[in-house]
């Protein structure tokens, strides 16, 4: 059970609690990318360019895709480790709503189609789903026992399981593929808005992966997403307390040096010359912390040592 | 209580649940029922006024809602300007917000309501009294009024003159059930009614889930609560369960209600009074604490005031057998004679010379001796047929909110009804529900899922359950006619301390009820 860790869990200080809301959505992780030159700026200053010699031929790390699998079955269980996420979901799309609401060219009648990688057990792409104004969702897991659960949870509702009348396409559906797969999906792309929740900080190799997820976002399209901030914080709440003191997650959930500060990201999306990140309607940034008894709250400034959210808009 | 937490937990997924599993994979074979986002157990006021809020805000105008009562839901407001029902209830300021904002304050007959602005409460044993009038402190509500009972509280002085502007200053707003559920169910007709089925005489015969489902690829109903009715099937995303104290839906959902039964019944009438009040006087409620337990004067228009008088169960059934004039005799007696006096003309007086007996007792009693406020009307009627009595008791669901299931009114909470908050906490209920849906559309959740409904619960079930401690301790402090205890009531030694937490539970709850 694992109700005594949430117990414990919500006698720590916020700052320590983030760790839980690290899934282990490696999600992706099985491409065949090509090695690309252009890393991330400065992202491996803490070391451990070692870690993976031979990452030249996968942005996944297999160690992180076999600790995901012992965890699939926890993503619905209400005390189960995944709660924090089910509990930062709304913000999720508060903040798609905040970038919507600013960018003078999205038609708010016009209906929305997501793609959500490394949808996990598919907590954000049902929700996605069930908004009056979506028109579908297809959210993409390379990892076959989280696809499982992805499915069969979405079988529980069956307005997830209808056509989009106005469509006819579904409303949700899951791929088991890594963004290199969806090359046999060729439908799939031209999306509006791309989510990537809690996923970066686990690929070796962002830039080559970002750059792919851009190319299935239609111009004008949104990629974003969530992650974790690099700092002694996260260091010692992640690595440290999560995994060696309470021992909530598997040794070895997390690179810590996998970590991005937002300030990486917006200048790896500045060389980017198919995004607008650098005017202020094209990059957004928010960070959020968890406060016990009240939830998940923005929190200014906090994007620097806690979690945050980015979005980044690709030119029209 | 010893964990709501744990024992939230444990009802995430209702016990029901289990069962299922080992149980009828017969009902494979039958086709799917027929989905509903909302099936609202219960048409009384607060599965009517849950069901309003929903169809009233565009985030979940759209959702598809069943509506099930037993009952006929039709217009039943009363015509007639002379006759009241025996059903009343006060509305608190809060309440009539909520109404107003979901569109039933105007369907309402305002004509037949009456709101006060003042409540007289003194101490059948002692005499002490006070006066509570909100106009002293505008943050004040009826929950305060009964706070000042409790020794060592402030007492209140002379009566402030009435102000024009006195919307900050009414207490409560006496009106008819009948009247309420009317203006609920025109709005309900009146607005946007798509989407809305409503199955009226219609009894729940059966809740269970699901049947589990044919293939891997099927739709899983397995955890979903399937009702039947003589309508047929229908499956709900989320059910609710206004269905009153003895709540099918809870029953279903396998919550606990733990609680007590006062030994008391509440014997209610309908009353003619002596004197009128104008549109512009200062209108007064009036509550007596007894050792068998409170009595309350409420006003309603036209000379017309509404009782409520919580005695023993023998007493109650006494006074129900007793002819008109003899009742008015007893009501009027158990606001003016002393306690032993109110016994013993109930025990051993012959219902034919009561009347006399009566007149001839109080004229005998002074005031200053029971402390009877010096304004409290004289009934000399009771109108026919409305003399009834409702046991009373004290119940408290142990969560409001399982999987696919929430409890709203009284299927989560029944109360003493000494505080007339009852049906206020079930309309809290009905706007904290129906808020949390709201949320729950807007951010995509599973409205039937603990992510969406946990905060429901957590919100009111702590609430409610300060409001149910308040009223319970109030019956159980002056149920008591004689010793420490009412030493205490009236010179507020000792007892101050022991109620401490009282007093803060009370100003708590009186915050959030207004
Ligand atoms: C003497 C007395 C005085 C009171 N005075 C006050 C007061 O002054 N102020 C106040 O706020 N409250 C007062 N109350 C309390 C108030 O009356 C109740 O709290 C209120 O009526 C509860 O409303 P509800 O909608 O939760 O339940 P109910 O009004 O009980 O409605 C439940 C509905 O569910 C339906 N139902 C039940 N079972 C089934 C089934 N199997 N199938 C289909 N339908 C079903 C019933 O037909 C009914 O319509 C008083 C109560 C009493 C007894």
């Amino acid at each position: 059970m694992a109700n005594p860790m949430i117990s414990r869990l919500t006698a720590l200080p916020s700052g320590l609690r983030v760790f839980a809301l690290r899934r282990f959505s490696p999600s992706i992780l099985t491409s065949t990318f090509a090695p690309n030159s252009q890393h991330l700026a400065g992202r491996r200053h803490h070391g451990t360019e070692s870690s993976s010699p031979n990452a030249a031929s996968s942005s996944v790390n297999q160690t992180e895709v076999s600790h995901f699998n012992t965890l699939a079955s926890e993503w619905w269980d209400p005390h189960g480790s995944s709660r924090l996420l089910h509990l930062m979901n709304p913000l999720r799309h508060d903040f798609i709503r905040q970038c919507l609401r600013q960018d003078a060219s999205h038609d708010p009648s016009k209906k929305i189609r997501y793609m959500d990688i490394g949808c996990g057990g598919g907590i954000f792409a049902e929700s996605a789903a069930r908004l009056s104004n979506t028109a579908s969702v297809t959210g993409i897991d390379p990892t076959p026992q989280v696809f499982a659960v992805a499915k069969r949870h979405q079988r529980t509702d069956p307005y997830l399981l209808e056509k989009n009348p106005e469509t006819g396409e579904p409303r949700l559906k899951y791929l088991n593929t890594s963004i290199e797969g969806l090359v046999d999906h060729p439908k799939e792309t031209n999306f509006d808005i791309i989510s990537l929740f809690e996923v970066i900080e686990h690929i070796q190799r962002p830039s080559p992966f970002l750059q792919a997820c851009l190319q299935h976002l239609k111009p004008g399209g949104w990629l974003i997403g969530s992650t974790m901030a690099r700092t002694n914080t996260s260091w010692f709440t992640t690595k440290f307390v999560a995994e060696e003191v309470l021992k909530m997650v598997p040794r070895g959930t997390h690179d810590w040096n996998q970590y991005i500060q937002p300030e990486e990201l917006r200048s790896w999306a500045r060389t980017q010359p198919d995004l607008a990140a650098s005017s202020g309607t094209g990059w957004h940034v928010m960070g959020v912390v968890y406060v016990p008894g009240l939830g998940w709250r923005e929190i200014n400034g906090s994007e620097t040592w806690g979690n945050y959210f980015f979005a980044m808009q690709k030119r029209i | 209580m010893a964990s709501p937490m744990l024992l939230k937990r444990l009802l995430v997924l209702p016990p029901a649940l289990r069962r299922s599993f080992w149980s009828s994979p017969s009902r494979n074979q039958q086709a799917l029922p027929e989905i509903y986002d909302v099936v609202c157990v219960g048409g009384g006021p607060a599965g009517l006024s849950f069901v309003s809020a929903l169809k009233v805000h565009p985030a979940t105008r759209h959702l598809k809602i069943a509506l099930i009562d037993s009952q006929q839901l039709k217009a039943a407001r009363g015509q007639d300007e002379t006759l009241f029902s025996n059903r009343c209830s006060s509305l608190t300021p809060s309440s009539v917000r909520f109404l107003r904002n979901i569109g039933a304050w105007n369907h309402i007959d305002e004509s037949r309501t009456a709101p006060y602005h003042v409540m007289d409460v003194w101490d059948g044993v002692s005499g002490s009294k006070i006066h509570f009038n909100p106009a002293d402190d505008q943050s004040f509500g009826i929950a305060d009024a009964l706070a000042m009972l409790v020794p060592g509280n402030r007492f209140s002085g002379g009566r402030k003159p009435y102000t024009t502007d006195a919307s900050g200053e009414i207490i409560a707003t006496m009106c008819e059930n009948t009247n309420l559920t009317t203006a609920l169910l025109e709005r309900l007709r009146g607005g946007d009614a798509a989407k809305l089925t409503t199955m009226d005489s219609t009894k729940v015969d059966s809740i269970e889930l699901g049947p589990t489902p044919e293939s891997e690829e099927a739709l899983d109903l397995s955890l979903w609560p399937v009702v039947t009715t003589s309508q047929g099937q229908i499956a709900a995303r989320l059910l609710v369960g206004a269905d009153g104290a003895n709540s099918p839906v809870r029953q279903f959902a396998d919550i606990p209600s733990p609680g007590w039964d006062y030994n008391q019944h509440g014997v209610v009438a309908t009353l003619d009074v002596d004197q009128s009040f104008s549109q512009h006087d200062l209108r007064t409620a009036y509550q007596r604490f007894l050792p068998t337990g409170p009595i309350a004067l409420l006003p309603l228009p036209n000379k017309k005031a509404s009782l409520v008088w919580s005695n023993t169960v023998q007493n109650a059934s006494k006074l129900k057998q007793l002819a008109p004039d003899a009742f008015v005799a007893m009501v009027n007696a158990a606001f003016r004679l002393l306690p032993a006096d109110i016994d013993y003309m109930l025990e051993h007086t012959d219902p034919s010379q009561l009347v006399s007996e009566v007149s001839w007792r109080i004229s005998n009693t002074t005031a200053s001796e029971t402390g009877m406020p010096s304004t409290l009307p004289q009934a000399i009627g009771v109108q026919n047929n409305t003399a009834a009595s409702f046991p009373l008791k004290m119940r408290h669901a142990s969560t409001y909110t399982g999987h696919r299931v929430a409890l709203v009114g009284d299927a989560a909470h029944t109360m003493h009804p000494l505080a007339g908050q009852g049906l206020n906490l079930g309309l809290a209920d009905a706007e904290a529900l129906a808020k949390k849906i709201v949320y729950g559309v807007e951010h995509g959740m599973d409205i039937g899922s603990c992510w969406c409904l946990d905060g429901y619960n957590s919100e009111r079930w702590a609430a409610n359950n300060a409001m149910l401690g308040v009223v319970d301790k109030l019956q159980k402090l002056y149920g008591v006619s004689s010793g420490p205890v009412v030493w205490g009531r009236t010179l507020g030694l000792e007892i101050v301390n022991r109620l401490g937490p009282l007093k803060g539970a009370l100003m708590g709850a009186a915050a959030g009820s207004r």
